[in-house]
Formats: C-alpha cells, sequence, structure tokens
C-alpha cells in the first residue's frame, strides 16, 4: 500500500520535488562561488565571503519552507477534490491511511534533503578553507532535514483538517491581529501577535528550527 | 434469509432540510438490489452510511454480517463500490490506476483486470484527466469487479453514461454476479433500467423507506383497477390502496398487493371491478411515491 501511495504522490508532484531538489543541490555550491582563493585572501575578504555564504544560508530554511507547503498541500490535493470518497472506500483503516500518506510525503521529502547534502558535501570538496574555519554539510543537512519535516508536518495537518478546522485556525489569527489593534486602540503598550510568534521561532518552539544561523562554513 | 445489508432504525440529519429516518434494510445475500428513489430522496447518503463514511446518528448497520463501523476495513475488503461520481487521482494512467487499486486487495485479478480493460476498450496508458466521462465510469466498474468482491455497491453506476458505455457496463456487472453469486446493491433513479436486472427492490423517498420487496411482487402487485360504484372507505381490503381518482362513471385506484381473487371484495361492497391494468415499473414507482407523500403530509 505505501508502495502505492508513494508512487501516485511521485506522479503527481515529480516536477516540483525535482526542481526542489534541484535548487537544493545548488544551493551550497552557490556558498563557495567566491571563494576558490581562500586560503591566501586576508582575513576581511574571508570574513566577506563567510557573511555571502550566511547570506544564501538564509534561503535554505525558505527551501525547507516551500517544500513542506508544496509536498503536504500536494498530498491531499486530488483527495479533497474528490471529498476523500475514494480513499474512504479503500480497506484500510482512517489512521492507517494517513500515516501512510505523511510516510509517503515524507519519503518524497528526501530527494530536496539528499540533493542539499550532495550540493553541501561537493561545495565543501571543492574549496581549499582558511585555518580557523570549517564546513559543516552534515549538519546542515540534518537541520534541512528537521525544518523540511516540521514544515511538511504542519502543512500536511492544515491540508487534512475539515473546513471548520481551517476557519478555526484562521479564527485564531485574526483573534490575535485584532487583539494587537484593539490593545493599541486603548493606549496600552503591550502586543500578542509578535509574542506568540517569539514564542513559536524560538525553542522549544515548533518554528525554531527554520530561525538562526543556516551556515555550511564558519569558523 | 442471510442478509448481505442490514439496518435497523437507521437515521442521518445533514443539516436542517434532510434527514434519513428509521430507514431499515433487508438486502438478502446473492440477491441484486435495487435501490430506487428520486434525486435528493437520500440514496448517497445511506449509502456512505452503509460504507462507514457517515456517522449515523442512530440505528445500527450491519454488511456482510460484521458490524459498521467496527469491522470496517473487513466490510470494505470484500466490498467493491462505484461512487455516483468517480473520482480517481487524475495524474495517473489507466495501468497506474489498476496497480494502485490492486495494492490494497490481495484478491484482485490482474488477469480479469487486463480481460476487462480489452472489453472496455479502455486506452490502458491514457491519463485519467484525458479519460471521458463513459470511460472513467468503466475503468471504476473494471477495478471493482477485478477485486473480486462479495458484495458490490454501485451508486448510479451508468448515470450520465451513453447507452453503449451503459450497456457494457451493466453486461460486466451481470456477467460477474452470474459467476460469483455476489450481492449487489444498486442505486438509480432510472427505474426501467433495474427492472431488467433487479430481482430486490427498495424505494426510498424524502429520506423514509416507503417499500421493501421482491421485484417479482412490485411489478405485479401494483395494479390500476377501475372501478364502478366504488366503496368510500378501503377498511378491511386485502390491498393497500395507494391512490384514487374519481372518473366520470367510475373510479381508478391505484393499489399495491394486487391478487385476482381480491375482486371478490369488492363484490361484497357492492362494487364492480370492470378492468385490471397492469402498470409498468416506473407508472408503480410514480404512484407509491405519491401515495408515501401523500400519507406523509
Amino acid at each position: 500500500m505505501y508502495r502505492q501511495i508513494l508512487h501516485a504522490l511521485w506522479s503527481g508532484l515529480r516536477l516540483p520535488v525535482a526542481l526542489l531538489a534541484l535548487v537544493a543541490f545548488a544551493l551550497p555550491l552557490l556558498m563557495v562561488t567566491y571563494g576558490a582563493n581562500l586560503p591566501g585572501a586576508p582575513a576581511g575578504e574571508v570574513a566577506d565571503w563567510l557573511f555571502a555564504a550566511q547570506q544564501i544560508g538564509v534561503l535554505i530554511p525558505g527551501l525547507a519552507l516551500v517544500a513542506g507547503v508544496l509536498v503536504g498541500l500536494g498530498a491531499w490535493m486530488h483527495d479533497h477534490a474528490g471529498k476523500h470518497v475514494y480513499a474512504l472506500s479503500l480497506p484500510v483503516s482512517r489512521e492507517r491511511y494517513v500515516w501512510l500518506r505523511f510516510a509517503a510525503g515524507a519519503t518524497l521529502l528526501l530527494a530536496p534533503v539528499l540533493a542539499l547534502g550532495a550540493g553541501a558535501l561537493l561545495a565543501t570538496l571543492s574549496v581549499r578553507l582558511p585555518s580557523g574555519v570549517h564546513a559543516y554539510p552534515l549538519s546542515l543537512t540534518g537541520r534541512f532535514l528537521m525544518a523540511t519535516l516540521v514544515c511538511y508536518a504542519i502543512f500536511f495537518a492544515i491540508a487534512i483538517s475539515t473546513r471548520r478546522a481551517a476557519v478555526a485556525v484562521l479564527g485564531v489569527i485574526c483573534g490575535l491581529l485584532l487583539a494587537d489593534l484593539l490593545l493599541a486602540a486603548v493606549g496600552v503598550q503591550a502586543s500578542v501577535t509578535p509574542t506568540v510568534f517569539m514564542w513559536l521561532t524560538n525553542w522549544p518552539g515548533p518554528l525554531a528550527i527554520l530561525v538562526g544561523r543556516w551556515a555550511l562554513f564558519d569558523v | 434469509m442471510t442478509f448481505a445489508i442490514e439496518t435497523r432504525d437507521l437515521s442521518y440529519r445533514a443539516g436542517a432540510d434532510f434527514s434519513l429516518r428509521d430507514v431499515g434494510l433487508h438486502v438478502p445475500a446473492g440477491a441484486v438490489y435495487g435501490f430506487l428513489g428520486p434525486n435528493g430522496s437520500g440514496k448517497t447518503t445511506t449509502i456512505r452510511l452503509l460504507l462507514g463514511m457517515l456517522r449515523p446518528r442512530g440505528g445500527t448497520i450491519a454488511v456482510l454480517g460484521r458490524h459498521v463501523p467496527r469491522e470496517l476495513p473487513a466490510i470494505l475488503a470484500m466490498t467493491g463500490y462505484v461512487p455516483e461520481r468517480p473520482h480517481l487521482y487524475p495524474h495517473l494512467s489507466v495501468r497506474e490506476a489498476m496497480r494502485f487499486h490492486a495494492g490494497f486487495y490481495p484478491g484482485f485479478e490482474g488477469a480479469y483486470a487486463e480481460e476487462l480493460l480489452a472489453t472496455f476498450a479502455l486506452p490502458a496508458e491514457r491519463r485519467l484527466s484525458r479519460l471521458s466521462k463513459g470511460e472513467m465510469g468503466k475503468l471504476h466498474v473494471l477495478l471493482v469487479l477485478a477485486q473480486r468482491p462479495e458484495l458490490l455497491v454501485l451508486d448510479e453506476p451508468t448515470d450520465g453514461l451513453d447507452p453503449v458505455v451503459r450497456r457494457d457496463v451493466l453486461s460486466a456487472l451481470l456477467g460477474f454476479c452470474s459467476q460469483r453469486q455476489a450481492t449487489v446493491f444498486i442505486s438509480s433513479h432510472l427505474v426501467h433500467e433495474l427492472e431488467r436486472i433487479c430481482d430486490w427492490v427498495g424505494v426510498l423517498d424524502a429520506g423514509r423507506l416507503v417499500a421493501e420487496m421482491p421485484m417479482q411482487e412490485f411489478k405485479n402487485g401494483i395494479k390500476r383497477i377501475r372501478v364502478a360504484r366504488a366503496p368510500a372507505g378501503v377498511a378491511g381490503a386485502p390491498f393497500v390502496l395507494l391512490a384514487r381518482e374519481t372518473l366520470p362513471a367510475e373510479e381508478s385506484w391505484v393499489v399495491r398487493g394486487w391478487d385476482a381473487p381480491m375482486a371478490e371484495w369488492f363484490a361484497a361492497a357492492g362494487a364492480d371491478v370492470r378492468e385490471v391494468e397492469d402498470l409498468d415499473l416506473e407508472e408503480g414507482f410514480v404512484e407509491l411515491l405519491r401515495s408515501s407523500r401523500v400519507a406523509a403530509a
């Protein structure tokens, strides 16, 4: 069953997944584009190069988000269109079917993750680093894997939820924004939305994995 | 008699406008059961309840002797379902859809599926998004037949299909039933279509099961009779009066459960039966609905 679901998902999403994999492979290589002569470079130049690599690294969590959204929403797109009737008529429990779909989607995400890993490894091997600068291809790949899975899990859950649940989530977001407006209107020096955002993006918040440094090279 | 489908006091509510009330279905094992009803009467809702897609508000459901929803995966493994609007994954090709379906049914017969593929003249490598409505309908029938189910649940399987495709689909279904002795539960609002293939019939109207009987009884038992000097009341009548209409010199009655000796009841009431006319299934169906609506009002 898993194989069939994986194949069906792959048939529907192969083009965007291949594109994601291509971008994931290219990003680490972009980080070393201007770093060919680093061992003999002055300290300022190395710092500039590290800064440029870090700027490109910022794109990696963005890529994780795009991959998670794409595969998470894509995993249920056609089932939604058919009101899940075909899936519900299959002889597996709902829970098992959901897990099978989740696992199949997660498997697809391995393509961009492995591509990033390969790109990071190739980038690392293609540059001679000055002393004190290290490459972290494995930890970058592991972090990208975690970030992709977190984004995927969130959007997978949103995609499978009922319209009522989706409205509830939207309601909470609108409620937060409204609360901020009301607080501002009565002159209270507090804001809810940034606080919630901070809570989500700081450890142990679920989105903490997306923020911080995404460096392939560091001291 | 063992029942492939049995429901008791099945109730469901969808919003303020529609509800199913106390539906008691008894589908004999091995029967081809026609589930008749006008559009919006609740046929699809009933089917979705039977297959555990919806949760009933009350009542019990047993399919193939098993409890719904407790034993649902086991039931679905033995049940082939063709929905009203077949919706498979549109990016798959016909052959990929067959492989996908086969993965969920260990008993799926690939050779039989290939045979049906040729019979239905389906393009194996074409994507489902590029199939016509008729081809999509045939593909879904192919999938459920190849899984060799004990029970086939078909929700208006020929609705919107052209006559040629409809005939292909129905003959494949009948061929399968005669081979496998499977039970078929087929819903439709096309009365004449069911007349040819069903041996039992249930009639649903506005969420209520208004009749359930062998097809033969349904076909033979509903008559239009012309009665002179018709009695005012029908107390003690050995038949069910569905409708009566006053004509210039007589009355026209539509009755259910008619048998020739029942004319004596009219004679005893001082009436005279002038003519007994057979109604075709569609007329009988219409009169049944009309009378049930009058009774409900």
